[in-house]
């Protein structure tokens, strides 16, 4: 009986994920399948719906790797993410050093969060022309700006040079990433327990030591989520790159997410490399989570193991007061 | 205090007053421009003083397709939509991972966690052409349906759960002879309130801010968000109306700043809660 | 698990209802264009025509991103109530709903209750226009009402300044026939100061449509020594300081039709349409004597060449044909006063003064006038009816927007010396193949 009723209980289990994994199943699993099979296929052209599989089933993928384009986007993609995220990572860790100090805090934290956070929540189509239009020519405001202070004699067309592109997109990733990767850090450093700073102190460490010695290896497990997160955030780069310059310069801002876009929503509508194209990239996202979750792993059994522990407990209670009841009755 | 701190702790406050301003002052000469004539912007990009041209801009605005009512009202029922199932879902499926003890549940949410890095710009061009075989293309829904399943948020609700909700609570409403939904809906949910208002506000965001997908999915401009009529913004046939572009950004950043300044202490406390996943 | 219902019932519920304001009003036109220019035209056959009872919905989205080719082919394909009804198409691309990949979404004029071969012949429709849009099956389904044949559009001040004369056809022997005579122009101009042109674009659409071939011949990406002289010819033109180095379509390029530049630009190449919708918005006046408005006079350029030109298509599964035809065909083919094409040449679609432009029709053109006042009161027809012979579509092909953005951005590396001529010519192979899958020869 007692069993029965335990097994009948499995049951909502299942109703409960139900939802969620029909969904998934949907508009995830289907989609993800259906462009693996379309990077096998001839699919391409706007107004077609048929297709067939290649005699060589690995010809889109031959045509992607040895892309230049694609290279070219990989390699833009990754050079951006790295020159925003070392910059990033570096400031958000300073700040976050300033804010969680215990002695000598600094005033306006709360306002100062607030606003270095801000740039974050706004949209980065909005973000992205924004800036193209401040680097206007002959007159946007920062030509007006650089020639009024008389560091420019004359207005310059900058966004023509590829550098000076790049590094404004790199510039406003890092403008908008740096205060969400600060809190997360303070959220780090603040989990870390008073007791061990406290005995660094009594030790005789001064701050640069305590931070390098105790701040940073505690928040290890943040630091590298907010790295693999950032990194996969920046493999998928697509809102600025297409509204800044739409990949020019010469392709210098072309990043992997607008070379998909492009060759399968645009041109002669190539699906199949498209198609192809994504299942790369899926793979090296998949790598880097896998990364992820290595270094991550222990934490969570850890976790499982507690809460699974924590459950037989319930169960032996939920047993023990039926039992009583059954006695009382 | 001696002058060595001093004089870090005002370089520690330059810096963060600096900062502070590169947050701000884009947006401002945003807003700025948003009000100026494009002669006045060609004359002079730069401003701190409004102008009195911004009923002109808007004009000119929406004489380029652009509806910021429509825009606004189809990001608002996609985002509030996708929020609504994300959340509520997630949180259901987080339910019966901690709650339920079933067969597969490990196994599950391994599962879970795998699926949480794939990125929608993967799936992109099969969950195109499923809604075009199926004729789906320029329906809101399918941007809103699909939050049902959000891997990264059924993860997060689970581990909040795990320390928020007591199985006694569960189990002595069992008791009092309540069925498992309404255990769910009246216990689990309030429950879970502080974890669902962080989630919502992220969803929200998220989905408000989504470029890639309405893009590929939506083509009729009656369905258009306020991200692809910002990027449509660029456009301009015979001259540049930087005055009606800096007054379109303009309008789409306004609510998001409302709302953040509004929210701002929970949204921040909610970043930090997120992070606390790892 | 009446929650669980309850909660997918509504969902779906909000799903039918989101799907349910896809249903159109059954008394919409949906027009697309990437200009205001055709959903203004339908607006006036609206006001002429109070009975048509039909509401005009219009999409604009501007080509200057490449943004509408996707956006439209998506809506064509997307069908249902609220595709496009009408849709417009540029030279660029035009061929592509004609003769290319979406021709198959195209309706034959004939199927909109248009009688085709009378009007044609009435009206003395330019053969380019016809021929260009006319589908592999021999159906009309697209038209033009402009003739884009080209001129050399240039300041007469500067002229007089230069050569002493502003004399339309003193000036063509100075700036041609030819680019040898045009550069030799350029530096005497550049003696005094003056850039011949804004930037490379000016004279690319030069080259582009007086080369032999266009891009794509069988299949395969064919580099025109006309169109790859360009590169020649833009560094000549860059090394020698002999324009501005603006981009058509950017600030900087309008700022010179003001006379606003870094230095003063003797002039622009372009159709009827350029002088109307582009340099006279852009002058910074509205009347003789404000900006550079009636310092304007129009010459033969030193090679014949056209630009542009919009083609009306209509949607083969339009519900509405017989509406759809009768806005197509006052558009393209009514060559009365009543028909746009007149109002059109003559500039009063919008009332008298209006902006005038050369248009498709010959009959129409016979019966207007092309005085300007931003012209200095010349009659541009004069130059642009000539010059209409050199339109036609043999080098145009279904990429032309995608392929010329790609070749012109290669174009500028070079021209930045960021590239050698065959660094610049190989990555715009390469681009071609990878974006577009068509191989080089």
């Amino acid at each position: 009986m007692k069993k029965k009723k335990s097994l009948s209980y499995a049951k909502w289990g299942y109703i409960f994920v139900a939802p969620a994994t029909i969904a998934f199943l949907i508009f995830s699993l289907y989609p993800i399948l259906f462009t693996a099979v379309l990077g096998f296929t001839d699919f391409k052209g706007v107004a077609t719906t048929t297709f067939h599989f290649l005699k060589d089933p690995f010809e889109n993928y031959k045509a992607i790797l040895s892309s230049g384009l694609f290279r070219k986007a990989l390699a833009n993609t990754f050079g951006m993410w790295i020159c925003n995220f070392i910059p990033q990572i570096g400031l958000a860790l300073l700040l976050a050093a300033w804010f969680t100090r215990t002695h000598h805090n600094l005033k306006g934290q709360g306002a100062f969060k607030v606003l270095m956070y801000m740039p974050n929540i706004i949209t980065a189509a909005t973000v992205a022309i924004l800036f193209n239009a401040l680097f206007g020519y002959p007159m946007g405001p920062v030509n007006d700006i650089l020639v009024k202070l008389g560091i420019f004699a004359k207005p310059v067309e900058m966004l023509r040079n590829k550098m000076v592109a790049r590094g404004v997109i790199v510039f406003i990733q890092f403008w908008m990433w740096y205060g969400y990767t600060m809190i997360v850090l303070i959220s780090g450093i603040l989990g870390i327990s008073p007791e061990i700073f406290e005995s660094a102190a009594i030790d005789g460490a001064n701050g640069w030591q305590t931070f390098w010695k105790i701040t940073i290896p505690n928040i290890r497990t943040i630091l590298l989520f907010t790295l693999v997160t950032s990194l996969i955030g920046g493999l998928q780069m697509f809102d600025i790159p297409r509204l800044f310059q739409n990949g020019n310069p010469d392709n210098a801002t072309l990043t992997t997410s607008l070379f998909i876009y492009n060759q399968a929503f645009s041109g002669s509508y190539m699906y199949n490399r498209a198609s192809a194209a994504s299942m790369i990239m899926f793979v090296i996202i998949c790598f880097f989570s896998a990364i992820m979750f290595y270094f991550l792993r222990d934490k969570d059994e850890i976790a499982e193991n507690k809460i699974m522990r924590r459950q037989e407990k319930e169960y032996r209670k939920q047993l023990k007061a039926q039992k009583r009841m059954e006695a009382g009755r | 205090m001696n002058r060595k701190k001093l004089d870090l702790r005002s370089i520690e406050y330059l810096v963060c007053i600096l900062l502070a301003v590169l947050s701000i002052f884009p947006f401002w000469i945003m807003i700025v421009n948003a009000t100026r004539s494009t002669t006045q912007i060609q004359q002079h990009a730069i401003s701190m003083i409004p102008s009195t041209y911004a009923l002109n801009n808007f004009k000119v605005l929406t004489g380029k397709s652009f509806k910021p009512i429509v825009g606004f009202t189809n990001s608002l029922i996609i985002s509030i939509g996708a929020t609504a199932c994300a959340v509520y879902f997630s949180t259901m499926t987080a339910y019966g991972l901690v709650v339920y003890r079933w067969r597969g549940r490990q196994a599950y949410f391994t599962a879970v966690m795998a699926v949480m890095m794939i990125p929608a710009q993967i799936t992109m061009i099969g969950f195109y052409q499923m809604m075009y075989r199926l004729h789906l293309t320029n329906r809101l829904s399918m941007l809103i349906l699909p939050a049902i399943a959000s891997p990264t948020m059924i993860f997060f609700m689970r581990q909040y759960m795990v320390g928020a909700l007591s199985l006694e609570i569960v189990q002595s409403a069992r008791i009092d002879g309540a069925g498992e939904f309404r255990i769910f809906n009246q216990i689990a949910l309030p429950i879970m309130k502080p974890a669902i208002a962080t989630q919502a506000i992220f969803s929200f965001v998220s989905s408000w801010n989504d470029l890639f997908r309405p893009l590929v999915l939506l083509t009729n401009q009656k369905k258009y968000t306020m991200p692809i009529m910002v990027s449509l913004l660029r456009g301009d046939i015979y001259k540049t109306e930087y005055g009606s572009v800096y007054l379109g950004l303009t309008l789409t950043v306004i609510p998001l700043m409302i709302v953040y300044f509004l929210l701002s202490k929970y949204i921040i406390a909610g970043v930090a809660l997120g992070s606390v996943k790892g | 698990m009446k929650k669980l219902a309850l909660a997918f019932a509504c969902t779906a519920m909000a799903a039918s209802v989101l799907g349910m304001t896809a249903m159109a009003d059954d008394n919409v036109i949906n027009v697309w264009a990437f200009t205001d220019e055709v959903p203004g035209m339908i607006e006036k056959f609206k006001e002429a025509h109070p009975d048509f009872g039909y509401e005009i919905n219009s999409t604009i989205i501007a080509t200057t991103e490449g943004a509408y080719q996707p956006a439209l082919d998506q809506a064509l394909m997307a069908g249902g109530e609220e595709a496009p009804d009408i849709y417009c198409a540029e030279a660029a691309f035009v061929l592509k709903y004609t003769q290319g990949d979406m021709a198959p979404f195209a309706a034959a004029y004939k199927d909109l209750g248009i009688d085709v071969d009378t009007l044609l012949s009435e009206g003395d429709i330019a053969q380019y226009t016809v021929d260009i849009g006319t589908n592999p099956d021999g159906n009309l389904v697209g038209l033009g009402y402009q003739a884009t044949g080209g001129a050399f559009i240039y300041r007469r001040s500067i002229a007089k300044d230069v050569w002493g004369t502003d004399d339309p056809a003193e000036i063509a022997t100075k700036i041609g026939p030819g680019w040898e005579k045009f550069f030799e122009a350029a530096a005497e101009l550049k003696e005094k100061g003056y850039g011949i042109v804004s930037g490379d674009g000016d004279i690319w659409h030069a080259v582009e449509n007086s080369s032999d071939a266009g891009w794509i011949v069988d299949g395969k990406l064919h580099i025109d020594p006309k169109r790859e002289e360009f590169l020649d010819l833009s560094k000549q033109l860059k090394d020698n300081g002999y324009h501005n180095d603006t981009q058509d379509w950017q600030d900087a390029w309008f700022a010179d039709m003001k006379g606003e530049g870094e230095k003063q630009i003797f002039g622009f190449f372009g159709p009827a349409w350029l002088i109307n919708y582009t340099l006279a918005p852009n002058c910074g006046g509205e009347a003789v004597g404000e900006g550079t408005y009636g310092d304007w006079a129009i010459c033969e350029p030193p090679i014949g060449f056209f630009w542009g030109g919009t083609w009306v298509l209509a949607n083969k599964d339009t519900a509405k044909a017989d509406a759809v035809g009768q806005i197509i065909q006052w558009i393209t083919l009514d060559t009365s006063e009543d028909g746009l094409q007149y109002k059109w040449a003559n500039g009063t679609l919008n009332g008298e003064g209006g902006t005038k432009d050369a248009v498709a029709s010959g009959t129409v053109m016979a019966k207007s006038d092309g005085t300007l006042d931003f012209l200095g009161g010349q009659n541009m027809f004069d130059v642009f009816v000539p010059a209409n012979q050199f339109a036609n579509g043999k080098n145009l092909t279904q990429y032309d927007e995608t392929i010329n953005m790609y070749w012109r951005d290669q174009v500028r590396e070079y021209t930045a010396g960021n590239k050698t001529r065959e660094e610049a010519l190989e990555g715009f192979k390469q681009q071609v193949s990878e974006n577009l899958g068509i191989e080089a020869e």
